[in-house]
């Protein structure tokens, strides 16, 4: 299967602000893989996207994938929404996700097919797929 | 170990000027910002045209609309400039003081308005003139748009989440917060310019809406119209003005690498609130036993607790042990070590939102002695701590002779 062009990955998402530094994380997204830019020269794992390294300085980064294994840092209920309008029906859950590849290396997300009680700072997860208002997220879950 | 500091005591801040605090102004931005700076000019005594630098308010540095420098100057007649900026929260203060000390200006206005955004109440959101001016603003790009993993950008969310996990980290509970949250109230319910007179129990703090939990109604500032100024200038030129010079006597601000992706925040201790505290204890001479009163941000109150751990109050995590060893149960406020007042106006949590500008300013009514009823005595040392808890906060020591 080919990869979406440019332009295919500007179409499905109108609502985000794609630019060359993150395009290639997208594209990856629409095709079920969690990518992060990672330096070609010492391995370090670089996000937010960015075309530079903040190690080593080295430009020759290139988007990598995850193997989606993780812990939970750290974690809120948002009980109010930014359109007063369209509250929420129950909190949301928004999680920082402390990926396995490096320390400090963190994506914001949300964990599924938990409780609320059943939360914990630390606790191991695993990147699973979700879909919202038709377009595919990264989520994650207990890894038991 | 001591920094290099050849700007102790060299400038000063000789005029303050404040608008009303409301809920609906029915003033623009720019307006409330022309309001305050008149008042403050006013306030020095000194003719507008001595004015030659100007920092205005705004998020980015040449951001054109609102109160920013290149509206202000404009419609305040000021026909030169040297040194020109925007600024937000605390650093505000700092880059203009900077630039008087080195020389890019003599005398400088600043000038900070905060208003209720469309997104901070349901009235405010139904409010046509501010959807038409929030669709003209600079957004700063896809902020909580689109991708679930931009959400909490610039939005109390990721505060809550750090709130959490301190309390998880010190097996705490949220009493810190909660005892902060009163002594502001009590504070506010003494400022008879404060939006939110009433004072707050414990009890009214426990039961108050959860809106990020574990951060609730009560950890927030109360979002109003408000503008606020200052007239910064040397210190040799603040002898010949009218008012009771306050001199800066050191200041700091703290970057660290997380910029605005919170997610990747450092730890509790190693965040923007220690790095600038930091550069402030290597600055000032003034040991932290002899700062009369303490102005700790307090847009969440997870911010006034970090700051205050982070100027070494208290130690890590001992925040709320440290309030409750420090409460004056009779008039409902913190007296730190015995004796340093908290907040004296009520802050952004009773007084109303001002992005820290209003401690600046009470902290400057205080050391001239202008406080009125809620006056501390013989304050002579103020400690500032004003921003946001990952990136650009100041920290800031104010005195008067």
């Amino acid at each position: 299967m080919n990869e979406p062009d440019d332009e295919a990955v500007f179409a499905y998402y109108p609502d985000v602000k794609i630019d060359q530094d993150n395009i290639a994380h997208y594209r990856g997204l629409m095709a079920g893989k969690l990518m992060f830019n990672r330096c070609g020269d010492c391995d370090c794992w670089i996000y937010p996207h960015r075309p530079l390294c903040p190690r080593c300085w080295s430009r020759d980064v290139s988007a990598t994938e995850v193997s989606g294994k993780g812990k939970l840092y750290m974690y809120t209920f948002v009980n109010q929404s930014r359109d007063a309008d369209a509250p929420p029906s129950e909190p949301m859950q928004v999680a920082a996700i402390e990926l396995a590849e490096q320390a400090g290396l963190r994506y914001l997300s949300r964990v599924i097919n938990c409780s609320r009680e059943a939360l914990r700072h630390d606790m191991a997860v695993r990147l699973i797929w979700i879909e919202d208002k038709g377009r595919r997220w990264p989520a994650f879950e207990p890894a038991i | 170990m001591k920094a290099r500091h050849p700007i102790r005591d060299q400038v000063a801040i000789v005029g303050v000027g404040s608008t009303a605090y409301s809920r609906d102004s029915g003033k623009s931005v720019l307006g409330l910002g022309l309001e305050a700076a008149v008042a403050a000019v006013r306030d020095a005594g000194i003719h507008k045209q001595e004015i030659d630098g100007l920092c205005g308010a705004g998020m980015t540095p040449l951001a054109m609309g609102g109160a920013g420098f290149l509206s202000l100057q404009g419609a305040l007649g000021i026909d030169r400039c040297t040194w020109i900026k925007n600024g937000w929260l605390g650093s505000a203060l700092v880059y203009t003081v900077e630039a008087v000390f080195a020389g890019l200006c003599d005398t400088a206005l600043i000038v900070q308005v905060n208003v209720r955004s469309l997104t901070m109440s349901r009235s405010a959101s139904r409010d046509l003139f501010r959807a038409r001016a929030a669709q003209y603003r600079d957004v700063g790009g896809d902020v909580g748009l689109g991708d679930f993993a931009k959400r909490w950008h610039h939005s109390g969310e990721p505060y809550a989440a750090m709130m959490r996990r301190y309390m998880h980290d010190y097996g705490v509970g949220r009493d810190a917060f909660a005892l902060m949250a009163v002594n502001n109230r009590s504070w506010a319910s003494r400022n008879p310019d404060a939006v939110q007179r009433q004072p707050l129990t414990l009890d009214e703090y426990y039961a108050s809406r959860m809106i990020w939990d574990p951060m609730a109604m009560a950890d927030m500032d109360v979002p109003v119209d408000c503008g606020e100024a200052l007239v910064i200038t040397t210190a040799e030129r603040a002898r010949d003005l009218p008012q009771k010079p306050v001199l800066l006597h050191a200041m700091s601000l703290g970057g660290s690498r997380v910029g605005e992706f919170y997610e990747n925040a450092l730890g509790w201790t190693e965040n923007a609130f220690w790095i600038a505290m930091e550069g402030l204890r290597a600055r000032s001479e003034l040991a932290l036993t002899d700062v009369d009163l303490f102005y700790p941000y307090d847009g969440y109150t997870v911010d006034a607790v970090a700051i205050a751990e982070a100027a070494g109050f208290c130690g890590p995590g001992e925040a709320g042990d440290f309030f409750r060893a420090s409460w004056d149960a009779r008039d409902n406020i913190m007296r730190l070590n015995g004796r340093t007042l908290v907040t004296t106006n009520g802050g952004g949590l009773g007084m109303g939102r001002a992005g820290g500008a209003n401690l600046y300013a009470e902290a400057v009514r205080q050391l001239r002695g202008a406080a009125g009823e809620r006056q501390a005595p013989d304050a002579r040392s103020a400690l500032v701590g004003i921003g946001s808890f990952f990136h650009d906060p100041s920290a800031v020591v104010l005195r008067s002779d």
